[in-house]
Parts: structure tokens; sequence; C-alpha cells
């Protein structure tokens, strides 16, 4: 009986650790997460590292110098700050079709960085008291 | 191998072809054409974090990406 236990705790270590692989896997393969991690891809090392602590990032609009925070999201996510950071205006712009946040955010990064003004042209803006921080730290 | 990337609900659609390769280099030029046509943009990394925006096919480039049409929300 001992035995059999003993042969039988390596197997379930196994299996464990096939489990484990398998949660890993599919968990690091959902849409979400290919998104986020083509976001993050394409951010610059400074953006990277912002949206890594803080789940937003921040851009240079290309034809304003305005700045820019894309928060973790698909909607109102946008908010142009100031030079102390706080929130002056809320764009609501994003690509047509259901995309996924990482996606949806990359999409706004390049869309600032290249043709601001267009992209401006065709969003809404909001008051950026819409959504508070705790809304957008919500976990991943 | 170069990629041409377009976003989609699965988050992304890889398409890999060698650049060398005239047929497949055709091909990925007609998707560049069918993806632009349909409303979709076209983006290249020139450095780390910088981006351009294309609006010809670019046989040099290794990663094309392609985001769909953008409207208000």
């Amino acid at each position: 009986m001992i035995s059999v236990f003993r042969l039988g705790a390596p197997a379930r270590a196994r299996l464990h650790a096939l489990r484990e692989l398998y949660r890993r896997f599919f968990g690091e393969n959902t849409p979400d997460a290919r998104g986020r991690r083509l976001l993050s891809e394409w951010l610059s090392p400074a953006q990277r590292a912002q949206f890594e602590q803080y789940r937003y990032f921040d851009v240079v609009g290309s034809d304003t110098g305005k700045r820019y925070r894309i928060h973790y999201g698909t909607a109102a996510n946008v908010h142009e700050v100031n030079d102390a950071g706080i929130a002056t205006m809320g764009w609501c712009f994003v690509p047509s079709g259901f995309l996924v946040p990482g996606d949806v955010m990359l999409a706004q990064k390049i869309a600032l960085e290249t043709d601001e003004r267009a992209a401006l042209a065709l969003a809404n803006r909001f008051p950026p008291a819409t959504h508070s921080e705790h809304f957008y730290r919500r976990p991943f | 191998m170069a990629t041409q990337i377009v976003m989609d609900h699965s988050g992304d659609t890889r398409h890999e072809f060698d650049p060398e390769n005239a047929e497949a280099l055709a091909r990925a030029e007609r998707r560049f054409r069918e993806l632009t046509g349909l409303g979709f943009t076209a983006a290249v990394r020139t450095a780390p974090g910088e981006v351009t925006r294309i609006r010809s096919f670019d046989p040099t480039a290794e990663e094309t990406l392609f985001y769909p049409r953008l409207v208000g929300g």
C-alpha cells in the first residue's frame, strides 16, 4: 500500500504540472490576453512600464503635442491630461467591431500618434469625471 | 518571414509570408489592398513604440498591423 502511495505521488505531481500547463496555455491564449500581448509589443518601453504599473499609458498627439492617457478598456477610456496629469477632457473613439481592450487601446495609440486631428474629429467628447480611477484600476 | 497582423474578435489573426517568394508577396499585397479598401488602417513599427501609417503596401515591412475603421464611441 505504501509503495503504491509512493509511486502515485510523482504521477500526481505530473498530473498537477500538466493541469497547470493547460491552465496557463489557455489562459494566455484568450482573445483578451492576445490583445494585451500585442499591445505590449507595440508600446514604447516607457509606455509599457507605465501600463504595467498603472493600467494606462500616455501618448502625445501628432498635431497638437497634447498628452492623452489611454486607460485599459474599450470605451470612454481616453482622457486628455494637462501637465499635472489631471484629466481635462474625455474622448471616445474606438475601432469598429468587437475588439478586445488591448486591440482598442493600440488602435487609439496609433491614431493619436499619427493622425490626432482625424481621430478627434470623429470622437465624442465627455466630461472626464464620468469614470473614476477606481473604475479603470480593476484587475485584468 | 514577414507578418500581417489583423485585429479581430479573437485578438488578432496573423498571416505570415516569405517576402522572397513572389507569389506570397503578391498575395500579401492583395490582402493589403483588400483590408485597406474595407477601411482598415495599416501601420508599421519604425522603432520600439514608434509607429507610422502606411497607405501603400511595403514589401520590406517585417510586420504590418491592420485595425478596423475608427468610429466615435
